[in-house]
């Protein structure tokens, strides 16, 4: 058979590698500076660009789409290539993809640091942002199926399966749940309300850990694993199995992350169902990928390359037996909203993510470079502190997740809240918050030793942007769709392929999604609940904008330790008007559901400047430009329609009124603050803020003072 | 876990990979908590037996996933002739389904991607009983919930919790939990004195006397007091006692509402006089 001449583009493997060890050290170093924050407030340097609520979506957006993105891309780029014995379908579109997200990340963190944000969790980029991201994805998506249509090998490899799978999920899964009605340039409100906004936002969050987090990874286990090892796949049986069932089952258990919420109940048990039952499907890819290595175990004692990737696929089979374990109900009323979650989702981050990241490029780098990995002794030095780093970082968050937990709950022999005082139990895990600095301080001294490592390495080498190979020319035999053979059939077929694993994906959204929007009882509407005054809208805007929801969820589980302390359980009805939904997943301070009227105004104005001025020894960050910034008023109008366009009842014509009534309630605010001795300005957004804190959870009490 | 026999064996090699991992391993929690739940934390079961818990989870992790690489990834040894536990050994093979590696090259799949072959083992049944019992600990959930409507629903729950709180709120408030020596007050009424008479009955009379004249004790109908007088620190007297000076403690036997009682019925003695008195001891009191 004659021989095909053409070349690997190798230099966009290259480009994407070095943004993901850039935005990898990036997004770490965010993070180790977040983790510090959290008992050295003062380390925001008391600017707002670099408080916690604003650098904190900085650190995950980074982590997940910086690095672990380009770090996909690098992988994809890689061995899209070689398993279709061609290059890339174009080069154009190779460079599109590579600038566009690169800008994309740029502008990511910058308006993130500016306060433009959406709230929702790893979908706070705003819409021009989101628009960019769709085009880049599909930049990506022709260039990827351009590759896989010219192929040189009739069938799809598995790694490949994970690719497609990847692709088409993602683009779902951000399309649907940032649709959003832009207000301004960079500020938007999404479509969803409430409950709805909050099934649709953990579908998305718990599949982009699925299809952005995993799946794409599991793809690049399929390759480098072998490679490194030089073995063959386990089990080819096993790849199909352990395929179909986690993209399946995977899309069902978003709502695990709304357990005891006021998500109707049948779609919060759906949740736990099915994360339970993704215990064999993940695991499938752990046990392919470890028994691969049968027959090299001695291999990985000696190769730190091997000895990267087994951790990376044991933290990846630890983190995916640990979170349907959190899904189920009983594990989960501990777990929720504490750092176990935080010590959760690192052990997929640091462990599967990390390590497989770092192990593909101790392989890819030297072989990009034509040479040998400039030092052994240094990838195990990082293999040691990584690992160590994990273990402390770990062992700190679940100690002080479950006894920060324990104590929300823990009542006195006569009934009373032993620790009423959120505060208490806040420092009482500050030692925790210090090891876990410590830890992530230990990961990312390993992370730069691989820099200088692979900067040696490259040295040392010489680099070919096109690496000439040759292949015979695809011959048509046609496939069989007979018993027995009907995958293989499907694995010469990538268009069926695509479509099949889409219709596969949409089942378990659809399920959950349309009865929870046309189903009217699923949200029991409550009377006394009427939409934000103009000022309130305001005041929750800049509530998005500084990240409160990081540390503060607005949603109280129907648990007496959390009632006494809060007071009545949210309802799906309390939410209508709320676009986004803040019920927030992690309490670093306590839930704020029903904070209106708890304190005096001037308690707020106070703990805003300084809140350890309220409260002794709070690591909350202060916010004092809100004193001085002025409110911008001018946007009240675009903000009332686009929420009218959403269906809030504010009457025809309001918006060019609302901002009277704005100045009216910000003058009475503001007469209580001066009476009370604070020298207060009306219009600032301090002002807002608090018609926005003091609204919170009210409605319902008129109701009870009405009965 | 240790091969004695072939120590230098692959074997050997495979056992450092439970160790390396141990540590992460160990930072793995799991099955603890599927011991505990959310309705015993909040009754308030004590932190240092859920840390119990959570050590033994890391420790039953730990074993878990050792028992995973020792015989997921092990190498075939040679095994003695008569196995004891052969039975042990081919339910282990049934689990694992594996072939042997010497034999792969039976089942390599034709197909070569850039250098990556296939192997055709079979999906180890281990992982298809894991699958299937996960689909069906799912539908016995639903049926849990929705069909036979044996499970609680999360408000369901929160109600039956938050009555439990007010049954036992309700019987702390009955014994007199919620009082001390600080916010006791004086009992008047009839019934509340008859009650303090009977306890005064069974445990005091031997000391005090049946009409409270005083016997070995002092006597408790005068104006004199050896540790003051007044419903709070006749309560204290009575709860905490006085050893050195032969009065015992009752806060053991006597809870708090009793004692209130008592203490009251006792005050109710001031100004009877009975047969035979004792002598004045201490100081005398008036109440402030």
């Amino acid at each position: 058979m004659e021989l095909e001449r053409f070349s690997y583009d190798n230099k966009i493997v290259r480009q994407f590698g070095i943004a993901a060890i850039f935005w990898g050290v990036v997004g770490m170093l965010v993070g180790l500076i977040v983790a510090t924050q959290l008992f050295v407030p003062a380390l925001n340097l008391n600017l707002q660009y670099t408080t916690f609520g604003r650098i904190r979506p900085i650190h995950t957006n980074a982590v997940i789409f910086a690095f672990v993105g380009n770090a996909i891309f690098m992988g994809v780029y890689h061995s899209l290539q070689r398993l279709c014995k061609t290059r890339m379908y174009s080069d154009m579109l190779s460079k599109i993809h590579f600038w566009g997200w690169q800008l994309i990340i740029v502008a990511a963190a910058i308006t993130l640091a500016m306060g433009f944000t959406t709230s929702k969790e790893y979908a706070e980029l705003e819409w021009p942002i989101d628009i960019a991201i769709t085009l880049v994805w599909v930049a990506f998506g022709i260039n990827m199926f351009g590759t896989i249509l010219k192929r040189r090998e009739k069938h799809l490899y598995v790694a490949i399966w994970f690719y497609i799978a990847t692709w088409v999920t993602v683009a779902i899964l951000h399309i649907v749940n940032s649709i959003e009605i832009p207000v301004t340039f960079l500020k938007s409100y999404s479509v969803y309300a409430g409950v709805q906004d909050a099934l649709v936002q953990w579908w998305y969050g718990h599949n982009a850990v699925a299809f952005f987090l995993t799946t794409p990874y599991l793809g690049l286990m399929y390759y480098y694993l072998p490679k490194a090892a030089n073995r063959p796949i386990y089990s080819y049986k096993l790849s199909i199995v352990h395929f179909w069932a986690l993209i399946f089952i995977y899309i069902w258990a978003g709502p695990h992350h709304l357990l005891y919420s006021a998500l109707p109940d049948w779609a919060q048990s759906l949740g736990t169902v099915f994360s339970i039952m993704l215990i064999a499907p993940s695991w499938g890819g752990m046990i392919n990928g470890l028994l691969t290595l049968r027959g090299a175990w001695d291999k990985v004692r000696q190769d730190p390359i091997l000895k990267f990737m087994v951790v990376a696929v044991t933290a990846y089979g630890m983190a995916t037996f640990e979170g349907p374990m959190l899904s189920l109900k009983n594990v989960n009323a501990i777990a929720h909203f504490t750092d176990w979650i935080i010590a959760h989702v690192h052990i997929g981050a640091l462990g599967w993510n990390g390590f497989l990241t770092f192990g593909v490029l101790y392989w890819l780098i030297p072989k990009l470079y034509k040479t040998e990995l400039f030092s052994k002794k240094l990838a195990n030095i990082h293999f040691w502190l990584g690992t160590l780093g994990i273990v402390f970082y770990a062992s700190a968050m679940y100690w002080s997740g479950i006894t920060q937990s324990l104590m929300w709950k823990q009542f006195t022999p006569l009934g009373t809240l032993q620790y009423p005082n959120f505060l208490e139990t806040t420092l009482q895990i500050i030692p925790m918050y210090m090891i876990r600095a410590a830890g992530g301080g230990l990961y990312f001294i390993g992370v730069l030793l691989m820099v200088y490592n692979l900067y040696k390495t490259a040295k040392q080498g010489s680099f070919e942007e096109n690496e000439a190979a040759e292949a015979p020319a695809l011959v048509k035999v046609k496939d069989r769709f007979v018993k027995g053979k009907r995958h293989r059939w499907l694995e010469g077929k990538p268009i069926q392929f695509l479509i099949v694993s889409m219709v596969v994906v949409l089942i378990g959204g659809l399920v959950e999604f349309l009865p929870t929007f046309l189903v009217k009882s699923n949200i029991p509407t409550i009377a006394s609940v009427k939409p934000y005054t103009p000022l309130e809208l305001q005041g929750r805007d800049i509530y998005i904008r500084e990240g409160c929801v990081s540390c503060h969820s607005q949603l109280i589980r129907p648990f007496r330790s959390e009632t006494e302390r809060y007071g009545e359980y949210s309802k799906a009805g309390e939410y209508v008007y709320d676009h986004p939904f803040l019920w927030g997943s992690k309490r670093t301070g306590p839930d704020l559901h029903r904070e209106g009227g708890k304190y005096p105004n001037m308690w707020h104005y106070l703990h805003m400047e300084d809140p350890r001025s309220m409260s002794p020894g709070s690591i909350m960050p202060a916010f004092p430009w809100l004193l001085t910034q002025n409110l911008d008023t001018t946007t009240t109008a675009a903000k009332i329609k686009a929420m009218r366009t959403l269906g809030v009842p504010y009457p025809l014509g309001y918006e060019y009124t609302a901002n009277e009534d704005l100045a009216k309630q910000a003058g009475t605010i503001t007469a209580d603050l001066i009476k009370s001795g604070v020298p207060a300005e009306s219009n600032k957004e301090i002002i807002a803020l608090i018609a926005y804190l003091q609204r919170l959870g009210t409605d319902i009490k008129v109701n009870q003072q009405a009965k | 876990m240790t091969n004695k026999n072939n120590p230098a064996s692959a074997g050997q090699k495979n056992k450092t990979m439970p160790r390396v991992f141990s540590s992460l391993a160990a930072s793995f929690l799991l099955s603890s908590f599927s011991l505990t739940n959310a309705q015993t934390a909040e009754e308030g079961i004590p932190g240092s037996y859920i840390k119990i818990m959570l050590i033994a989870g890391i420790f039953l992790t730990f074993l878990a996933f050792s028992f995973l690489f020792y015989y997921g990834m092990g190498e075939e040894k040679p095994e003695p002739k008569i196995h004891p536990f052969a039975f042990l050994k081919r339910f282990r093979e049934h689990l694992v389904g594996a072939v042997p590696i010497e034999k792969e090259n039976e089942i390599l799949l034709e197909d070569d991607y850039d250098g990556i072959k296939e192997l055709n083992n079979k999906v180890p049944p281990w992982f298809n009983y894991l699958f299937y019992a996960t689909i069906i600990f799912g539908i016995f959930y639903m049926l849990n919930y929705y069909v036979f409507k044996t499970g609680k629903l999360q408000y369901q729950e929160y109600k039956e919790e938050v009555q439990a709180a007010d049954i036992q709120k309700a019987k702390l408030m009955k014994s007199g939990a919620f009082i001390n020596e600080n916010t006791v007050t004086r009992l008047v009424d009839a019934a509340s004195l008859n009650a303090g008479k009977n306890i005064f009955k069974t445990n005091c009379v031997p000391c005090h006397g049946p009409d409270g004249g005083g016997v070995v004790g002092p006597n408790l109908t005068d104006d004199y007091w050896i540790h003051g007088g007044g419903i709070k620190n006749i309560f204290t007297t009575i709860k905490y006692g006085v050893p050195a000076k032969g009065m015992i403690s009752w806060q053991t036997q006597l809870n708090p509402k009793q004692i209130q009682e008592v203490a009251s019925y006792v005050m109710s003695l001031h100004g009877t006089h009975p047969a035979n008195p004792k002598p004045p001891q201490g100081e005398k009191y008036t109440e402030q």
